[in-house]
């Protein structure tokens, strides 16, 4: 049994001699929804970490999961993690039937989007159009579009830049909500706006 | 005069062509990655071997390299929504991006070569598993949708 133990021990030695090489954590997930995973491979390692503050270091040519305080990854990360922009949202605006204008809601929650704008200090705005599947392929393509590019407008109107706003169309071709073909759905008739 | 604008033209096509070159300039790299959102103390953008300060507001192109200070910190996001953020002496080489905005799928590959990184992931890792890689000197780290930070020691 010893002599078993002993290379053990002999390689927890080395490895102790070794300066770390890297640090790896999960964090917690900055605006809520489920913790994804990382992978870290070294040479004949593989190391998966998928909990909030799993952590691995990399020392020696390989990669093994550590324990380390939590307190220390604060203070190890505080500066990174200070740097952090404002992160993207995401909002949606909803369309009268065949048209490109809002239904009104929507105009109210149009403000949230230009209010969003406000808080950063630089932004870029991507704004795409999709429509229900009333209607032929070319007519909805144009309304998704013209749909974009009211909201875009309306932005634009309101004082933001127009070079920072990109706009796309993309007809009936991705339902929020999957209907028949000619089938009127609401929730369809929408823009999807990314401010970052 | 047709053949003088012809031939205006074709002076035209020969110096687009030689600036093309001699740039190196590829679709690829003219088209913007990401975009500077925060500066803090000395931040640097390494770019064709040429260093030029990190301003709040400039687009990053493939094989940009950010560097930071020792009081330095700056935060990036990506055109796919991913977030970078990094703190003191700091360096990440931006080795590879795409992204396709109509499907979501892409792939990126950054190069973290000494400091601190937290990195927020975007459309790339949630819809291409396996698609966004940090490398770091001695380890490579595979990312599925999630929040995560890095630190590579300069001492290796």
């Amino acid at each position: 049994m010893i002599w078993r133990t002993i290379p053990a021990l002999a390689s927890l030695v080395i490895l102790a001699g070794c300066p770390r090489q890297a640090l790896f954590v999960v964090l917690p997930n900055a605006e809520g929804g489920g913790v994804g995973a990382i992978t870290i491979e070294e040479e004949k390692t593989v190391t998966t970490l998928d909990q909030p503050y799993a952590t691995a270091e990399s020392r020696a040519g390989s990669t093994a999961a550590i324990a380390e305080a939590q307190g220390n990854i604060s203070v190890i990360f505080r500066s990174a993690i200070a740097a952090q922009p404002i992160l993207p949202h995401h909002f949606r605006l909803y369309f009268i039937l065949g048209s490109p204008e809002p239904t009104p809601e929507s105009k109210a929650a149009y403000r949230a989007v230009f209010d969003d704008t406000k808080q950063r200090p630089v932004y870029q705005i991507e704004v795409i159009g999709f429509t229900d599947t009333l209607g032929d392929l070319p007519s909805n393509q144009a309304l998704s579009l013209a749909r974009a590019a009211a909201i875009r407008d309306t932005l634009v109107r309101d004082g933001l830049d127009r070079q920072a706003i990109s706009i796309a169309g993309r007809g009936k071709r991705d339902l929020l909500v999957p209907t028949a073909d000619q089938t009127p759905e609401p929730r369809n008739r929408r823009v999807e706006i990314t401010v970052r | 005069m047709a053949g003088r604008k012809k031939f205006g033209l074709a002076l035209w096509l020969a110096a687009a062509m030689l600036i093309a070159t001699a740039g190196g300039a590829s679709a690829a790299e003219t088209t913007p990655i990401a975009q500077i959102k925060k500066v803090t103390g000395q931040a640097a953008v390494l770019r064709a071997g040429e260093r030029r300060p990190a301003v709040v507001g400039d687009m990053l192109f493939v094989k940009d390299v950010i560097e930071t200070g020792p009081d330095g910190g700056i935060g990036i996001t990506f055109t796919d929504n991913t977030v970078f953020s990094a703190g003191p002496s700091s360096e990440i080489a931006l080795a590879e991006f795409q992204f396709d905005s109509n499907d979501f799928r892409g792939a990126m590959l950054a190069d973290m070569r000494r400091g601190t990184m937290a990195v927020v992931s975007g459309d790339i890792a949630r819809s291409t598993p396996g698609a966004m890689k940090i490398r770091t000197p001695t380890a490579i780290l595979g990312v599925r949708g999630t929040t995560f930070a890095v630190q590579v020691y300069g001492n290796h």
